[in-house]
């Protein structure tokens, strides 16, 4: 019915013809930049895709050995030479411009000398604040308040160029440039390494910077910040005056003179903070009994050592060409998994250093290419686990660096600088390293994959959390965290993190729920807190106004969502830390295989209610081991399904009801199988339903009839609804296709064998009757079967009926075969649905979340109206490719993230340019998906283009199997997605929101002409609309068991609704496009077709529903809104309560 | 609406540039909005068929989808009785060919707007309906004629598609019948052209190559072309194709223009995506 449509974008045969002869001169000097610039220079938004065509002379040339180079490069390195081409064009993108460089160093430059000309202050006691103005604040929490020593302000002693700038390895987007400024040597005291006296002079020293700054107009805003959020090393952001001061940032780091401290006094054994002075209390420990401070030194030991680690890394970086694209592509790739930034993350430093560390052990070499370094790098990261072997830079450590093990004692993540003192990674989290791990190895799975987009998958998609862990949870008051940190005993800890006691409390937090979840789950992530920003006029923010802290978890579907916890033998000496970690969840138990165990029981007796056992073991852990009470987790796993639960007692997302389905339709069809006295046996029984593979939305309810609701017919004892009652319940007849075997006595004629079909179906509902007493109603097409409180609809089918309906006898009386509509259809509802049912079953049995998802997707789709355009099938074939390829994804545990990828790929993938390729039972070769690709790109005449491997060796694959949706559709269809997505996510992940995920489900409808307003009283799926009304009809249904058979017929898919829908489309197609929510939906919405509201000339052939203007001697014929209005009314009496025309347009 | 239209004098048909005349017509007597049926004699040129006689059938434009032939044929019957109605969805030519099918065989209609043929007993009748006043409208659904719309008529369509199974296979028996029939009647036919054909050989046999069964080839398309790719696929395998050393060199030159294509291909993608701003990471 779309096919009609005009596509908008075939103007590409047009232009083509006259573009050859444009070409010939460009191809003779076929250099590689030439053409790039080429296609940009069109500049238009319609470039279209010429089929490239050399000519032969070009093709034969003999090659140069350059040439051969590049190209034997491109097929042995890269799949495709595209790979290669589309990461230098991603370099390109975030690679710096040379103007904003030339912006960059003449405002470091006025940075650098206004830093210079900071004037001398009176030596002061630290404490003493008087010296600043009121405009600007100390960036340091001053706890506890008081410490000794001196300070003054006093120029710098040098500023110099740090990071990632100098070295070439900056990039986009958020440049920031680093600019160390070196406190003098004359304001410190080497003893102020103790008792944060250097951090808060550091601090005050900053103070002062930013007090001179405020009086220059060559800065733009002025805020601070600290460094990995890390409270003890704050930073002064300046950024640009005028209309650049959004492109970069300048971070003043205060740092001492190199070699102002001795390193050996960093050691992660020794201790710089005394309890004494921390607590305020008299305590009598010694020195060395002082617990050891090994993030507090580090922080301190940080902060010396940038200008070596620059020269360190310049200096290995100068030999690699490709360093600097290296580092650009792997901060691109952290950038994506939200892993740069933050406390405790993997940033851009620490990708150079694993680069320099790769090339310094010789696992890269120097010529090696940026794709390769990137590649490389993963692969290192994928194998090596820096949580238990750590790694180090130095080459020959003097004797006072601490050895590997005393690192790994102190921190849980272990890289060590090549000074040998510093680990870099020392705030980092173990689940911080897992998780790059995963992603890493995740990566190298699917970037040999020829059948994905290697490239999008790996650097052009973004995951957050919410999109990436199947469940995720929030902690929303961090203060609670300080009952935590009392009640875990960390106070030594706490005085190591200064006072931080969310990053504290998180490595034990974290180790408890991994403990907790155990088998449950692949992995846990958190997200990074981010660095908090404020006015240098403002007070440093406390430690509890950080945004909550989220965690991320990726379930194992199969344990997940177990309801017991079987724990050891009560006998064995393990039971105890059993018991001492679920407390007094944990009870004896005695199994069915004799053992008695202890053992934990959660509740949860549905699908979704058993999806939050993960919450409830969660809430019971940090309750009882944190004192983190449950309402401050907020767990927002299984927020969305809500619109499709069901069931009164059990809520439930329709798993149960899915699963009744599918059993009774097993016993139907072992009975079909067992059927005597055919004249031809059952080659096969097979499904092709939604609900027979778990995709439904909302499975057929077995229902119990009420007899005196109805009109009852005698002679077939079926049931007929009644004129003045609400519409009956609506019985979905769920279709089951039945193989006749083949045999000569099938006739050779499309009208002989749809009547032997039809005399097939009496037979069968002859015999039904008789052996299993089912009430049966038999018609031409099929044969109704009423079991279980449920509508079985079962065709007859032939094998050879399409062939017999494409063959025809041509005028010559040559036999041909020729492809056509009707058997197109046929071969589509007995052949393909049959198939793609039993393979999405099959599907569904790997993932259990399939069908929950699907329900999820077509839920939304419907009540946005899309049901129409995107067809149930195909909904389901799109989130089949969620879980056949979810690179760079895992496939989904949860329906939620299920459904959010869903809108994610219908909002962003590249529907003009790409097919979505469906790998349906992996039967396409790598080969192949790449040719549907470049096939699909010449055609390029589809814009949802999905091609599915069902069935692969026909000949007709590409036809039946694309699924096109208008050019107009599918925009509306990516723009509803977009916004749903960014509304639902913004809820999900931000708990000070209205939380109501109905909000994506409630579609706009303000860009419709006409709404058709129905009577509740006559749609029969009222209660399944989306925000169920609060009056119900009494429908014709009883509470009660089910009988299994007998009785009467049910009246069988009689939908007002639909039969309205239908009998308008087919009266006014061709006038406007007509839309509803199939699930409940009481209003139709009705967008006019501009087209048809042109006027046309008087024609015989369309007339329909128009009237005639005369103007002169011409007679133009436009629709005859009025009327057409007043048919809505009339055609649906008793459906339609109202008819609101919306827009004066076309009237 | 169209105010020009209205300055027509009272009771005088309204007669478009082609020869229509416009007929209001609207659901109801209490309708606000009407549809315009627009009629003309049937004319056409080639047909001579026997149930459109040419100076008897009105040819009715724009059928609105609630007026079924019954309706139709009262609707017209004030201009003179009505013989017989035919809607169809497009105007054209009635083929009717093939064995009659019962109505349950055929597939379901399309309930849109219709054109109608309206045979009238009279052929005064014609010039009757056409100089129908303009400002009269047919009434479709009156007290004494109700026309079943919405649910009233879903409940009577639902109630309608009942068979019973006896009736059901009585027509497919009685199809089945006939289809026998006049399978014999081709078979007896074809078996009484190849004795003609014998007699005009005068008792010579064709002797031919192969087997028997090869005599009866399929004159079938499919057929043609299998013959055809195994003739060529014999061709090829007596060929050598990698033994002088000219081919040696072709295969290799095919490949690096083989390897040039692809990469020309991949460069005008990477133009296209380019064009689009496909590489912005974030």
């Amino acid at each position: 019915m779309k096919k009609k449509q005009p596509v908008v974008e075939d103007t590409g045969e047009v232009i083509d013809s006259h573009e050859e002869e444009d070409e010939a001169p460009l191809k003779a000097k076929r250099s590689k930049h030439e053409q790039a610039g080429e296609g940009g220079g069109g500049g238009g938004e319609e470039v279209v895709y010429h089929p490239v065509k050399l000519s032969r002379s070009d093709l034969y040339r003999p090659p140069s050995a350059e040439e051969l180079n590049q190209l034997k490069e491109a097929e042995s390195l890269f799949h495709c030479s595209l790979l290669k081409m589309q990461m230098e064009e991603l370099l390109k993108e975030v690679a710096l411009s040379e103007r904003r460089k030339q912006q960059i160093d003449s405002f470091v430059q006025t940075v650098t000398k206004l830093l210079q000309a900071v004037p001398d202050s009176p030596e002061v006691e630290v404490s003493d604040l008087s010296w600043l103005s009121g405009a600007v604040k100390v960036p340091f929490l001053l706890v506890p308040k008081t410490t000794k020593g001196k300070f003054h302000m006093a120029p710098p002693a040098s500023v110099d160029l740090i990071g990632s700038y100098p070295l070439g390895t900056c990039t986009k987007p958020r440049v920031t440039v680093d600019l160390a400024v070196t406190i003098p040597a004359d304001v410190l005291h080497p003893k102020d390494v103790v008792n944060q006296r250097y951090p808060r002079k550091r601090a005050l020293y900053l103070a002062g910077l930013a007090q001179h700054l405020t009086s220059s107009s060559d800065i733009g805003a002025m805020s601070y910040s600290c460094l990995h959020g890390n409270r003890l090393r704050p930073v002064l952001l300046l950024t640009p005056p005028g209309k650049e001061s959004s492109s970069f940032t300048v971070r003043v780091h205060a740092c001492p003179p190199p070699g102002f401290f001795k390193p050996n006094r960093f050691h992660p054994q020794r201790n710089n903070v005394r309890t004494e002075w921390y607590t305020g209390l008299q305590t009598s420990m010694s020195e060395g009994s002082e617990p050891p401070t090994p993030h507090y030194n580090s922080s301190v030991l940080g902060d010396l050592l940038p200008r070596a680690h620059l020269q360190f890394l310049s200096a290995v970086s100068s030999q690699c060409s490709a360093f600097a694209d290296g580092v650009a592509l792997l901060k691109v790739w952290l950038r994506q998994r939200e892993l740069d930034q933050g406390t405790g993350c993997f940033n851009g430093f620490l990708a150079s250093m694993l680069l320099t560390y790769l090339l310094t052990t010789h696992r890269i070499s120097n010529t090696m290419t940026a794709y390769q370094l990137l590649r490389n790098s993963l692969n290192f990261l994928a194998t090596t686990d820096l949580t238990v072997n750590g790694i180090s830079l130095a080459r020959d450590p003097d004797c006072t660096a601490p050895a590997l093990a005393e690192f790994h004692n102190a921190f849980q993540v272990v890289f060590v600088d090549p000074s040998g003192h510093l680990n870099m990674c020392a705030d980092m989290t173990a689940c911080t390293y897992k998780q790059l791990q995963h992603e890493a190895s995740v990566s190298m799975q699917f970037w040999d994959d020829p059948t994905v987009d290697g490239f999008h998958s790996l650097l052009m998609t973004p995951k957050p959390m919410i999109r990436t862990s199947d469940h995720v949870f929030q902690l929303c008051e961090l203060v609670k965290l300080q009952s935590s940190c009392k009640k875990l005993n960390l106070l030594s800890e706490l005085m190591d993190h200064s006072g931080n006691y969310v990053h504290t409390a998180l490595p034990y937090i974290l180790s408890l729920l991994q403990r907790g979840l155990g088998e449950r789950i692949h992995l846990l992530t958190h997200s990074l807190s981010p660095d908090p920003e404020w006015s240098v006029e403002s007070e440093a923010p406390k430690h509890k106004a950080q945004p909550p802290l989220s965690f991320g978890l990726l379930l194992k579907p199969e344990l997940a969502t177990s309801v017991l916890e079987r724990g050891p033998p009560a006998d064995s000496p393990k039971a105890a830390e059993f018991r001492e970690l679920w407390g007094s969840r944990s009870e004896l138990r005695r199994f069915q295989d004799g053992g008695i165990t202890e053992a934990v029981l959660w509740d949860g007796q549905s699908m979704c209610q058993k999806q939050l056992v993960p919450k409830q073991i969660i809430t019971h852990l940090l309750q009882l081991h944190a004192d983190v009470p449950e309402s401050c987790v907020r767990y927002v796993g299984v927020k969305v399904d809500d619109v499709i639960i069901t069931g009164s007692e059990v809520p439930s997302t329709g798993e149960e009801e899915s699963l009744r389905v599918v059993q009774s339709y097993d016993d139907l069809s072992r009975k079909l199988w067992r059927l005597e006295g055919l004249p031809l046996s059952i080659t096969a029984v097979q499904g092709a339903h939604p609900a027979l593979r778990y995709t439904q939305v909302f499975p057929p309810l077995p229902l119990k009839l009420d007899y005196s609701f109805f009109v009852r017919e005698k002679i077939s004892r079926s049931l007929v609804p009644k004129e003045d009652k609400p519409c009956p319940a609506y019985v979905t007849p769920i279709t089951v296709i039945c193989h006749m075997e083949g045999s000569g006595k099938w006739p050779h004629d499309r009208l002989a064998i749809r009547h032997i079909r039809a005399a097939f179906h009496i037979r069968l509902g002859e015999l039904l009757k008789k052996h299993h007493n089912y009430p049966c109603k038999p018609c031409p097409t099929h044969l109704d079967v009423w079991k279980d409180g449920l509508l079985f609809r079962v065709q007859v089918a032939y094998h050879r009926e399409p062939q017999v309906l494409r063959e025809s006898v041509n005028a010559e009386g040559l036999l041909v075969v020729r492809d056509n509509e009707e058997a197109q259809a046929l071969e589509m509802a007995t052949n393909y649905k049959p198939l793609l049912t039993s393979t999405l079953h099959g599907l569904q049995q790997q993932h259990q979340c399939f069908g929950a998802v699907c329900r999820l997707a077509k839920r939304w789709l419907g009540a946005q109206l899309f049901s129409e355009d995107i067809t149930e099938d195909t909904a389901d074939l799109l989130v089949a490719s969620l879980f056949l390829q979810p690179a760079p994804f895992t496939p989904p545990g949860s329906p939620q993230v299920g459904f959010l990828r869903f809108l994610r790929l219908l909002a962003s993938f590249d529907w003009r340019n790409t097919p979505l390729i469906v790998n349906l039972n992996n039967q396409l070769t790598g080969k192949q998906s790449v040719d549907a690709r470049n096939s699909h790109i010449v055609s390029r005449s589809w814009s949802l283009f999905l091609a599915h491997t069902a069935d692969m060796s026909s000949s007709h694959v590409t036809d039946r199997l694309c699924v096109c949706v208008s050019v107009q559709m599918l925009h509306r269809v990516v723009m509803l997605a977009a916004e749903s997505l960014k509304v639902l996510e913004n809820q999900l992940m931000d708990g000070s929101q209205m939380q109501d995920v109905r909000v994506v489900m409630r579609p706009p409808l303000d860009a419709y002409d006409v709404l058709i307003h129905l009577n509740p009283k006559q749609v029969p799926l009222l209660s399944q609309a989306v925000d169920p009304p609060a009056v119900t009809f009494s429908r014709g249904v009883m509470d009660g068991n089910v009988a299994h058979s007998g009785g009467a017929m049910p009246v069988v898919d009689y939908n007002p609704v639909s039969l309205y829908l239908a009998e308008l489309r087919d009266s006014f197609g061709d006038l406007a496009l007509f839309f509803c929510d199939p699930y409940g939906g009481t209003v139709i919405a009705v967008l006019w077709n501009p087209k048809a509201f042109v006027p046309l000339p008087f024609k015989t052939s369309q007339v329909s529903a128009r009237r005639v203007e005369v103007t002169g001697e011409e007679a133009k014929t436009v629709p005859n809104v009025e009327a057409i209005l007043e048919d809505f009314r009339n055609m649906g009496k008793g459906l339609v309560k109202s008819v609101e025309a919306r827009t004066e347009k076309c009237t | 609406m169209a105010p020009s239209k209205k300055k027509h004098a009272c009771s005088q048909p309204c007669v478009i540039p082609g020869g229509f005349t416009e007929l209001p017509l609207q659901f109801s007597s209490d309708s606000s909005a009407q549809h315009r049926l627009y009629v003309k004699e049937h004319r056409v040129r080639a047909e001579r068929s026997s149930h459109r006689p040419l100076d008897r059938t009105l040819f009715v434009l724009n059928v609105p989808p609630y007026c079924s032939e019954g309706v139709v044929k009262e609707l017209f019957s004030q201009f003179g009785s009505v013989q017989s109605v035919e809607l169809r969805d497009h105007p054209g030519s009635s083929q009717e060919s093939g064995p009659k099918l019962s109505k349950v065989f055929k597939p379901a209609a399309k309930q849109g707007f219709k054109v109608g043929y309206v045979v009238f007993q009279d052929s005064s009748s014609l010039k009757e309906a056409k100089s129908h006043p303009h400002d009269e409208p047919l009434v479709v659904c009156t007290e004494q004629r109700p026309v079943r719309t919405g649910v009233q008529k879903w409940i009577q369509q639902y109630q309608q598609s009942f068979i019973q199974p006896d009736t059901l296979q009585q027509m497919v028996d009685s199809f089945m019948v006939e289809y026998d029939k006049r399978k014999e009647e081709v078979a007896e036919r074809q078996r009484k052209e190849a004795e003609q054909q014998e007699e005009e050989d005068e008792g010579w046999v064709k002797v031919t190559r192969g087997p028997k069964g090869t005599k009866a080839r399929p004159h079938s398309e499919a057929a043609n072309k299998r013959a055809l790719q195994k003739e060529i696929k014999k061709k090829k395998r007596k060929e050598l194709m990698n033994f002088y050393t000219w081919q040696h060199r072709n295969t290799q030159k095919e490949h690096i223009a083989e390897l040039r294509k692809k990469f020309e291909e991949d460069k005008q993608r990477i133009a296209l995506l380019r064009a689009q701003r496909k590489f912005r990471p974030y």
